[in-house]
């Protein structure tokens, strides 16, 4: 595992921890600054790997973006801001879903999250719409402990991804023939049918469960508590 | 390159954890789940389509379609819940529920 | 064994334990039905009265069958019923080993069911009346009282019949359980519960030795036996008895161990000494129970088995000497502890303790036959004083110390005059059925050694003495009454009417034992011969043909005079019925020894009972802090563990997301460095 890895996890945990919300404005900037530095060293060099390969540029700056709207989602102090974020990394890694050939699950992925889920919450966070920014959302919890464990964490899978030298793994990427949506229906339709079934209900009981949920008064829900 | 591709989901996955358990808005923990799938979403069609040996396999593609329908119902449930929890208390701190503790 | 001369099927002979059994399921009918309990007695009564049927039919049977071929020794029947208990396919067999449910019919059981049955019927008539309050309303509990005598007789019945030593060990078993249940009818009542819980106790004592023997028997004899015979069958048993006399084991021969363990069963059931404690305690139940348990069933199971066993017990001179030695030091300890009572039943108690020692000093002398000859009267006096006592209790309110009542003649003169032939027989007045049969073991026991039949003579002496202490501190001098007794003290006809029953058997069963003829012109008695009908009876069974000496006129007359001399004495000292006890002054401290009863629950007390519950209370504190405390404490680690995490349980979601979130990545570290 490179030297150079673990010092750009250590940046980014390290920027991460000060641009989590409750510091200082200006050490929140610096942390920024640290992660913007950090995720771009990382992408460059994640984007050397890849050499030989069609489209390093789309990985590399998907790649970038992902990260990086990722990093505005934890660490925005207002909700909208950090959901619309999120809209900005579903684009992203659907494309690089796009780059890896999977063209179906890129379009169920950008209208479900993009259009159905993410919608869903600026609903959600409208109805919960506060004047000021709110006190819980200017102040994290245990950001030392979350950024510690999340930064061992990703130093364990990354020791395990880079276990085997690199040039071990393949590097030549084949071109898939045949076509996008039936590659995957295939499959889906036919091995995985029961799960797909199973998917089916498990919606069906959310659906049913949401509406319960949400229809419930609140007078109701009170005798729930103490 | 499979590695690359895991360590970007693994990035986003790690993100999205620290964001589970350091912010406090309800909503922004929900997301930082959504966000954790993003993470796997990306990981299992990187496996699929960098195989260790042989052809590329299209099961990654399969798992990431249930896994975006879970997402759906999740965060249909999930949503449902924070918004009862809203109106009840008027706020969305997930300190504000700890009703569960043992006094 | 042929059963072609018998007037009833042998089969319904056999039906004759199951009389009484029905009964006694059809009061429990009744119970669960919740029928009024006023005629609860009925199918009891009836039970008993066809049994008793029977047994007469079966007596009178057996004697023609007896009369038609008197060579035949072993006479009488066995009837199978079915195969019971498989005891296997040991290799040296070839077929296999059945335990069967078989009745054994002659000469003894035929005198032990005539009296049993017959006795107990008496019983459970007197029961119908004294069940009663004065107002003639059944007692609490009169149902559950009737179904448990007519089990009672059931259990004696079967042990009676019994063909083989489990199922006598079966009736043996179910007669200790039906006394525990009817000693302790007043189960309300501490002393009564205590009293119950002591004569069950007691006698597992003697069980156990009991069980034992039948055990070893088994080992001892399984050898021996062909294909198809059953160690423990009656006849197989008595037939390959003569090994046991020679081989040897632990330096006794077989018999003796076999004989003395079995031995230790009759010293339990017959209320011997040392186990004698239990009987007099055994007056805290119902009278009727005394009664039957003193006359026809429980204590005359031990002499009945060592009856039967004579073939064993035969071939051990030792066993002999054992059961010899504990009749005669019983028989003495009984009788004087019986002189310093003031308790009616009690007196009758040891009365019958130091009786039925004269029947194991008869079965220790080697004549069973004169032993089960004295059973056969015992009981029909015996029962005759019982339940006379349980009237004059009935009519005094439930008082029965002697100290509390005199002159009871003149309110319950029908039980007087029952009494007075009751206490006659039992004291041993001439020509009355105690005399008879006491003067035979008394003969016995000279022949044995003068020194024995001096003991034996001078505890009949005794017998007769306290006796008529007892009845004429009862029933003569003034008219004295307890408070309890009422203003009108009286008696009842329903319990009358079968004393008269038993003091015609008082008078009369002494000379089915007797035969007539001899040369009148010597004497009065000597018209009268020992060993008659009851004898020649007898023999046709496994006691056999013992040795009888020849029956020396003199100590008819000796022992006549002994008792008379005993009632004599009583009637001086007691005669006025003195509210101070002339014996008390006289004797002093000797008199109280007695009236302690030697001391023997004291000791008893001392000797097991204390160190025993001090041995319980040790286990007790052992468990109670020893290993609860380990358990307490094996707890307090979880619990005191438990009490420290719960600080970490506050309820906070994400704290708990973040634990968790920890313990994966130190998972992940520490896998990784495993691998």
């Amino acid at each position: 595992m490179p030297i150079l890895l673990i010092l750009m996890l250590v940046l980014g945990a390290v920027g991460l921890f000060l641009a989590l919300p409750g510091g200082r404005a200006d050490l929140s900037r610096l942390g920024l600054l640290v992660l913007a530095i950090g995720a771009a060293l990382l992408v460059a060099g994640l984007t050397q790997q890849l050499a030989g390969e069609p489209g390093q540029a789309l990985f590399a700056g998907c790649s970038l973006v992902a990260l990086l709207a990722a990093l505005r989602v934890v660490t925005h102090r207002k909700p909208v801001y950090s959901a619309l974020y999120f809209v900005l990394l579903v684009v992203a890694v659907s494309i690089l879903l796009v780059r890896m050939q999977a063209e179906f699950v890129f379009g169920a992925l950008l209208i479900v999250y993009a259009g159905a889920i993410l919608v869903t919450y600026l609903f959600v966070i409208m109805l919960a719409q506060q004047a000021r920014p709110a006190p819980y959302d200017t102040r994290s919890r245990e950001p030392l402990w979350g950024c510690l464990a999340g930064f061992v964490l990703l130093t364990q899978v990354a020791a395990y991804v880079y276990r085997r030298p690199a040039s071990e793994q393949a590097a030549v990427l084949p071109r898939v023939g045949g076509d996008a949506i039936l590659n995957v229906a295939t499959p889906l339709l036919t091995h995985y049918v029961v799960g797909l079934e199973i998917v089916g209900v498990l919606l069906l009981a959310a659906l049913v469960g949401a509406i319960a949920i949400a229809r419930r008064p609140a007078a109701t829900a009170d005798e729930g508590e103490d | 390159m499979l590695a690359a591709h895991l360590l970007v989901g693994a990035l986003l996955f790690a993100l999205g954890l620290v964001g589970f358990v350091t912010r406090r808005n309800l909503i922004i923990i929900f997301l930082c789940t959504e966000m954790m799938f993003q993470g796997i979403i990306l990981n299992l069609v990187a496996f699929g389509r960098y195989p260790l040996e042989g052809p590329p396999t299209f099961d990654g593609q399969v798992f990431s379609l249930f896994l975006i329908a879970v997402a759906a119902a999740e965060a249909a449930l999930g949503l449902a819940l924070v918004v009862l929890l809203y109106r009840h208390r008027g706020t969305l701190d997930a300190g504000a529920w700890t009703t569960l503790r043992d006094e | 064994m042929t059963a072609a001369t018998s007037i009833l099927p042998a089969g319904l002979y056999a039906t004759l334990p199951l009389w009484p059994l029905f009964g006694a399921l059809l009061v429990g009918l009744w119970i669960a039905l919740r029928v009024k309990p006023e005629r609860a007695h009925w199918p009891v009564v009836l039970g008993v009265l066809v049994s008793a049927a029977l047994a007469v039919t079966l007596f009178f049977d057996l004697q023609r069958q007896y009369a038609a071929a008197p060579e035949t020794h072993a006479g009488g029947f066995v009837y199978s019923v079915y195969n019971w208990i498989s005891l296997g396919q040991p290799a040296s067999l070839e077929h296999n080993q059945w335990l069967a449910v078989n009745f054994y019919f002659d000469g003894l059981t035929g005198v032990m069911l005539l009296f049993v049955t017959v006795v107990s019927l008496m019983v459970v008539l007197y029961a119908v009346g004294y069940m009663r309050d004065h107002h003639g309303h059944p007692e609490r509990g009169y149902e559950r009282f009737f179904a448990f005598l007519g089990v009672f007789v059931f259990s004696m019945i079967t042990l009676v019949l019994a063909g083989n030593f489990v199922l006598l060990y079966l009736g043996w078993e179910l007669v200790g359980l039906c006394s525990y249940l009817l000693i302790g009818f007043y189960y309300g009542k501490p002393a009564a519960a205590a009293a119950a819980k002591k004569a069950f106790i007691v006698n597992r004592i003697g069980d156990f030795g009991f069980a034992l023997g039948i055990f070893s028997l088994y080992w001892f004899l399984r050898p021996y036996v062909q294909p198809g015979e059953n160690p423990l069958d009656y006849a197989v048993v008595f037939k390959y008895a003569q090994h046991l006399a020679t081989a040897q084991i632990g330096g006794m021969s077989q018999a003796t161990l076999v004989s003395l363990l079995l031995f230790c069963g009759a010293i339990g059931k017959s209320a011997q000494f040392p186990l004698h404690v239990w009987l007099p305690d055994a007056m805290e139940g119902p009278t009727p129970v005394s009664a039957l348990i003193h006359a026809a069933t429980m204590v005359t199971a031990g002499v009945y088995m060592v009856a039967r066993c004579t073939p064993i017990f035969g071939l051990s001179p030792l066993a002999l000497d054992v059961v010899l030695a504990v009749g005669m030091v019983g028989a003495v300890l009984t009788a004087t502890m019986a002189m310093a009572q003031y308790d009616l039943k009690r007196i009758l108690a040891y009365s019958t303790i130091s009786q039925l020692a004269f029947m194991f000093v008869g079965l220790g002398c080697g004549v069973p036959d004169s032993a089960v000859f004295h059973v056969f009267t015992h009981a029909w006096f015996k029962a005759l004083l019982f339940l006379g006592a349980g009237s004059v209790m009935h009519a005094m309110g439930g008082i029965i110390d002697a100290r509390k009542f005199s002159g009871l003649r003149h309110v319950l003169p029908q039980t007087y005059a029952v009494m007075w032939v009751g206490c006659l027989a039992l004291a041993g007045f001439p020509l009355l059925a105690g005399f008879w049969s006491k003067d035979e073991i008394v003969h016995a026991a000279f022949e044995r050694h003068a020194a024995v039949g001096i003991i034996m003579l001078a505890t009949a002496g005794l017998t007769a003495y306290y006796t008529f202490r007892m009845f004429f501190l009862c029933f003569h001098g003034p008219l004295r009454l307890p408070a309890e007794a009422g203003e009108h003290p009286h008696e009842s006809t329903t319990m009358i009417r079968p004393l008269w029953v038993l003091a015609g058997g008082a008078v009369l069963a002494g000379y089915l034992g007797v035969s007539f003829g001899g040369p009148a012109s010597e004497s009065f008695l000597a018209i009268f011969r020992p060993h008659g009908l009851i004898h020649d009876f007898l023999h046709h069974s496994t006691i056999g043909h013992p040795e009888h000496g020849h029956g020396g006129l003199w100590l008819l007359y000796l022992s006549a005079g002994v008792a008379l001399a005993g009632i004599a004495l009583a009637w001086l000292r007691y005669g006025a019925a003195p509210v101070a006890d002339p014996d008390a002054r006289a004797l002093g401290g000797l008199w109280r020894l007695w009236h302690a009863k030697y001391f023997v629950d004291e000791v008893y007390d001392a000797l097991f009972v204390r160190p025993l519950r001090a041995l319980g209370r040790l286990f007790f504190n052992t468990d109670n802090y020893g290993v609860d405390g380990v358990i307490w404490l094996v707890t307090a680690v979880p619990r005191g563990l438990g009490f420290a995490l719960h600080y970490l349980q506050r309820g906070a979601l994400q704290a708990y997301a973040l634990s968790m979130v920890i313990g994966l990545v130190a998972i992940l570290v520490l896998w990784s460095w495993w691998t």
